[in-house]
């Protein structure tokens, strides 16, 4: 860490709600268990083929048999290596001696302190004999974070279920869907008209927001592998978002297109496929916004207005 | 005209719905197997005439408000069809006749009254 940016806030540090939130959970059940090591005598070319082959940029160094830490090779130590030809070199020569053990019982709040207090980018996690047990990234907070964040957004998110008030029209909920599974596809439109029409909501708008969000039902479980229909309600719009797993749309211009469609001789024996679903969602939508990256999912916002004057023209009939 | 008059003219072999359905008022028929056709349908009392037969027709027909769905082709119906169909106040009408035959009955019906 430069002088400069000493003065700066650490957004871990400072963190206290994030350590509330990892309070609980042991580094063991969050580090990666199967670790690639090497021993003091393997070479230097040996620990970079090791890391190119499985995609890792540090190795501990173990002591065979009693599986004790006695170093680390990174990337870095190989680059000085292969800079004085020395790559035929033992690791023991090169890897850094000083090694940060993080110990797998202590909460994870501890480990997250060792990233903030160490220039380290990876932590050795030993049992209570110091025996190496894993290995702990800054990957592996992040996917124990977002873990747990979705777990205490899925407990609110059940509070406020609980909440059957009419007069409530705050909403933040999410649907998980299988792919291919059209048994389930359509629940959260029907719970979603059955919320609107609760609360008085005029049936033109709530005919638009259960066919938008019945086509992103459909699309999720004919056409991704698998992802989230979320909804975001509250008295002026309604936001309908679709997240997927992949695999992607290879040209949004085309799925735009009425008529055009990708889908399988099975999807359209149900009566889908026929290429209207993502150009019906866009005209009934009063924003619409679509991402797409071929590999990796797709994204899709509705929002439909509750309020007349920012709505749809003549589609927000009371009748 | 009233459902049952469409009962009467489609020879209906099978109804899944309330025993006093046949009062329920149809002003609209709309006929197809593609199914984001049928979601942006936006009459009133309408009656659906299809072929298909999966639970996600239902569903459809739930979300904008069907009143009754004509299964044409004398194809079966199944248990999730019925019991989604109860849930959302929807008749299952079952009929021998291909769809094009239902549809001018259904058409000499409405001409009628």
């Amino acid at each position: 860490m430069s002088s400069e940016s000493r003065g700066e806030v650490n957004p871990l540090e400072t963190s206290l709600r994030l350590q509330e939130l990892v309070y609980g959970l042991e580094i063991r059940k969050v580090m990666t268990s199967e670790v690639i090591t090497v021993s003091r005598q393997t070479s230097m070319r040996e620990a970079q083929a090791l890391m190119k082959q499985n995609a890792i940029t540090g190795l501990p160094v173990t002591v065979a048999g009693s599986q004790k830490v006695v170093g680390m090779v990174s990337m870095n130590d190989v680059m000085n290596a292969l800079e004085k030809g020395k790559m035929d070199d033992t690791v023991f020569l090169w890897m850094t001696r000083e090694v940060q053990v993080l110990h797998d019982e202590m909460p994870l709040s501890f480990a997250i302190a060792a990233f903030n207090k160490y220039p380290f980018r990876r932590f050795p996690v030993v049992d209570k004999d110091n025996r190496l047990n894993g290995m702990l990234t800054f990957r592996n907070i992040n996917l124990a974070l977002i873990r747990e964040l979705s777990q205490q957004l899925n407990k609110m998110e059940h509070l406020i279920e609980d909440s059957e008030e009419a007069d409530i029209f705050d909403l933040v909920k999410v649907y998980s869907l299988q792919q291919h599974d059209f048994e389930n596809g359509g629940k959260a439109s029907t719970e979603i008209k059955k919320f609107l029409k609760r609360r008085k909501v005029p049936s033109g708008v709530i005919r638009r927001v259960a066919v938008a969000c019945y086509e992103l039902e459909i699309n999720l479980v004919a056409h991704s592998l698998g992802g989230m229909l979320g909804f975001d309600i509250n008295p002026e719009r309604i936001r309908i978002s679709a997240n997927d797993l992949g695999p992607g749309i290879e040209s949004l211009e085309l799925a735009m297109t009425e008529g055009f469609s990708t889908a399988s001789e099975w999807v359209r024996s149900m009566g889908f496929g026929a290429g209207m679903g993502l150009p019906n969602v866009k005209k009934i939508s009063d924003e619409f916004e679509i991402h797409s990256e071929p590999g990796l999912g797709t994204m899709i916002l509705s929002i439909i207005y509750l309020k007349k004057e920012n709505g749809k023209e003549g589609d927000n009939d009371d009748s | 005209m009233k459902l049952k008059q469409i009962q009467e003219a489609l020879e209906i072999d099978s109804l899944y719905g309330p025993v006093d359905c046949g009062n329920l008022d149809i002003n609209s028929v709309f006929t197809s197997d593609l199914l984001s056709d049928v979601l942006m349908c936006e009459l009133e009392n309408l009656l659906l005439i299809t072929s298909l037969t999966t639970e996600q027709v239902i569903r459809s027909a739930g979300i904008i408000g069907i009143t009754a769905v004509v299964v044409t082709n004398n194809k079966a119906v199944t248990r999730g069809m019925i019991k989604l169909a109860e849930e959302q106040d929807i008749v299952i009408l079952q009929t021998r006749f291909p769809t094009y035959e239902t549809c001018l009955r259904v058409g000499r019906v409405m001409e009628a009254s």
